[in-house]
């Protein structure tokens, strides 16, 4: 596999601020990458200096191995979805998605061909003549998504496309990126502030704080095994152990990570698995919230939330419970 | 025991008695204008119809107050075209240029300009406006003048067989500039460009800068972005600019009496008929022609998909 976008040390800083602080970074041709971080974290910059809306103070871009030093986005192989979709007010659905080929120049009749085609890709067909403002923001997405895929990017960028939608549409267009990502094998580079869409879309999450990244792996890594507290609490919620409180119960004297789920609340009586670390506290609150019940348990003065499925126990508010875990499931951090 | 509503102060009766009859309130907001706009000016606009179907009689120089063609048949001859074609191909060059001159201008003000650049970007442009209409007329006939400060800089740069090749042009040339069509046109410009500008600024400002990036990203270069992008959306700010620069030059009267070779323009015959003359019927009918020819124009507009983006 070649790299599709390479950043060397890549900052960009507007004044005082260091939007983006000396990223370094690979993705992979083909792949659905992720940069998830909160507002203000860097990913969005980073985006756009990959589309082009905004070059490097310091370090370099290279897209499949060519440098993108001052190459304006008109001449770069990449499309944008963008954040508010940016459709062409003045323009029907049709020249919206066919806009693009009519710049490179190509006859009407072909690129109207194309454009339907597009627009068939993204289950709009017949939609040619609509106004964007006769669209559903759903359906705006999906112009937005096949105004750029008609062009054949060799790497499509999304700006947090999905942030408007309601959340039975996002459900279902997350499926469909995912889909449509297989079946045009190009690289997608999807920058979100949702957790949860950036770890069931992406094959790479790339974790952003304060410009830099944090972490870099597959869902499953950045969830299993977060390296910073940073990553433990804004990826899923974490009981984040002190060393202390780590060290008090049979791990090493180091900041760890412990998912909710993966503590088993005792009842009294019940008894732990073997080799399970231990603790006893008293319920402070329940919080139903549908599939799971979250428990949150004082112990000690120290505060640990888990999860349990709703209907597995019946668990009573300010009573005393145990809490245990595998030792393997606490994940032990760097120190920030 | 607790009560679900705050008991009310008397005063605040009037308040709640709008908020349960909203419709009045705006009936009672929109009427006042509504008898201005109805009466004042759609009465008047209606008046003045009315009397270009009158005639004057040639002997007595009476109105007649018969409805009759009679001096629409007048308007139509042809010294009388000539003014209308006069005027109109003036009001149509400076709209033109004004808007040549404006968008750079307006663009800037709204893609660039931040906090105090844009203040003084307002300031530049309407400070014009705060001042007498007849005085800056006045100090333009002593820039355009054969003894003013465009000759002189012309000479003192050597440029002044420039300016003479450019006043021995016919038609538009004439004994210096504050004499010539020229002069006219370049006051007109001047003295209406802040309300092409303006309206240009606004429609610029409504485009997201997401559009601009989007059509870069798909490939657009900057010309192209502007022909396919932003002129087609700036175009209802423009076109309103227009409308405004358009029917300003057809109707003004003042400009032309004061520079340019005194030929008669729309606005200045109209005065001269219902002053000296005394021929109130033509000089309606002459008014009716720039409502006539901004009808057609906005008519031209919409066909051409100017509001489209609207």
């Amino acid at each position: 596999m070649s790299i599709a976008v390479n950043f060397q040390n890549v900052s960009r800083h507007f004044g005082q601020v260091r939007a983006v602080d000396g990223v370094t970074l690979d993705i992979e041709e083909g792949e659905f990458f992720a940069m998830l971080g909160p507002s203000g974290s860097g990913k969005t910059t980073c985006l756009r200096l990959i589309a082009g809306f905004d070059q490097p103070s310091t370090g370099h871009i290279r897209i499949f191995g060519e440098i993108a030093d001052g190459l304006p986005p008109y001449r770069r192989n990449v499309n944008t979805v963008f954040q508010d979709y940016a459709l062409f007010p003045h323009m029907t659905v049709g020249a919206n998605v066919a806009y693009g080929l009519m710049i490179k120049g190509m006859p009407r009749a072909e690129r109207e061909q194309k454009a339907r085609e597009a627009l068939s890709l993204v289950k709009l067909n017949g939609f040619e003549q609509r106004r964007p403002s006769q669209l559903s923001g759903g359906q705006r997405q999906r112009v937005a998504l096949a105004r750029a895929l008609v062009n054949k990017p060799r790497v499509l960028l999304l700006d947090e496309p999905l942030g408007a939608l309601d959340l039975k549409l996002r459900e279902q267009m997350q499926e469909e990126l995912r889909s449509l990502h297989h079946d045009l094998g190009i690289t997608f580079v999807f920058v979100t502030h949702d957790q949860g869409e950036a770890l069931s879309m992406a094959d790479r999450v790339a974790i952003f704080n304060e410009g830099r990244i944090v972490q870099i792996g597959t869902p499953s890594e950045v969830y299993e095994r977060p390296h910073t507290r940073f990553v433990a609490s804004f990826v899923g919620s974490s009981n984040v152990l002190t060393p202390d409180f780590a060290a008090a119960n049979g791990g090493p004297r180091a900041w760890t990570s412990l998912r909710p789920e993966k503590i088993d609340v005792l009842l009294p009586g019940e008894i732990p698995k073997t080799g399970q670390a231990i603790v006893s506290g008293q319920v402070s609150s329940l919080q139903y919230q549908g599939a799971v019940v979250r428990v949150a348990v004082n112990v000690a003065g120290t505060r640990l939330v888990a999860t349990v499925p709703t209907g597995a126990k019946t668990i009573p508010d300010g009573g005393t419970v145990s809490l245990a875990w595998d030792r393997s499931s606490a994940v032990v951090m760097e120190p920030e | 025991m607790s009560s679900s509503s705050i008991p009310a102060p008397i005063h605040s009766s009037v308040s709640d008695f709008f908020y349960r009859n909203s419709r009045l309130l705006t009936l009672l907001f929109i009427v006042p204008p509504l008898i201005w706009i109805g009466i004042v000016y759609v009465g008047s606009l209606f008046a003045l119809l009315l009397q270009s179907f009158y005639s004057l009689d040639e002997f007595s120089g009476l109105v007649v107050h018969e409805l009759t063609l009679a001096t629409y048949g007048h308007l139509f001859e042809s010294s009388n075209m000539v003014i209308v074609l006069r005027t109109t191909v003036m009001a149509t060059i400076v709209t033109i240029a004004s808007s040549i001159v404006s968008f750079p201008i307006a663009y800037y003000a709204a893609r660039y300009a931040k906090g105090g650049w844009k203040a003084l970007f307002y300031l530049a442009v309407m400070m014009p406006l705060w001042s007498s209409y007849l005085v800056k007329v006045y100090a333009w006939k002593l820039i355009l003048a054969k003894e003013g400060i465009i000759t002189w800089v012309a000479e003192k740069l050597h440029l002044g067989f420039v300016l003479e090749t450019l006043l021995s042009v016919p038609v538009i040339g004439g004994s210096s500039l504050s004499f010539s069509y020229i002069g006219t046109f370049l006051v007109f410009v001047y003295i209406w460009l802040p309300y092409m500008i303006l309206p240009t600024q606004a429609a610029l400002e409504r485009v997201p800068g997401s559009l601009i990036e989007a059509s870069a990203d798909l490939g657009a270069t900057p010309g192209q972005s502007l022909r396919t992008v932003i002129l087609p959306l700036a175009l209802p700010g423009v076109i309103a600019g227009s409308i405004f620069t358009f029917s300003l030059t057809l109707g003004d009267y003042i400009i032309p009496q004061i520079i340019g070779n005194s030929r008669p323009f729309i606005g200045s015959t109209v005065y001269a008929l219902q002053g000296t003359a005394g021929d109130i019927p033509l000089a309606a009918a002459f008014t009716v022609v720039p409502i006539v020819i901004m009808g057609i124009y906005l008519v031209i507009a919409r066909r051409l998909g100017a509001f489209d983006a609207l």
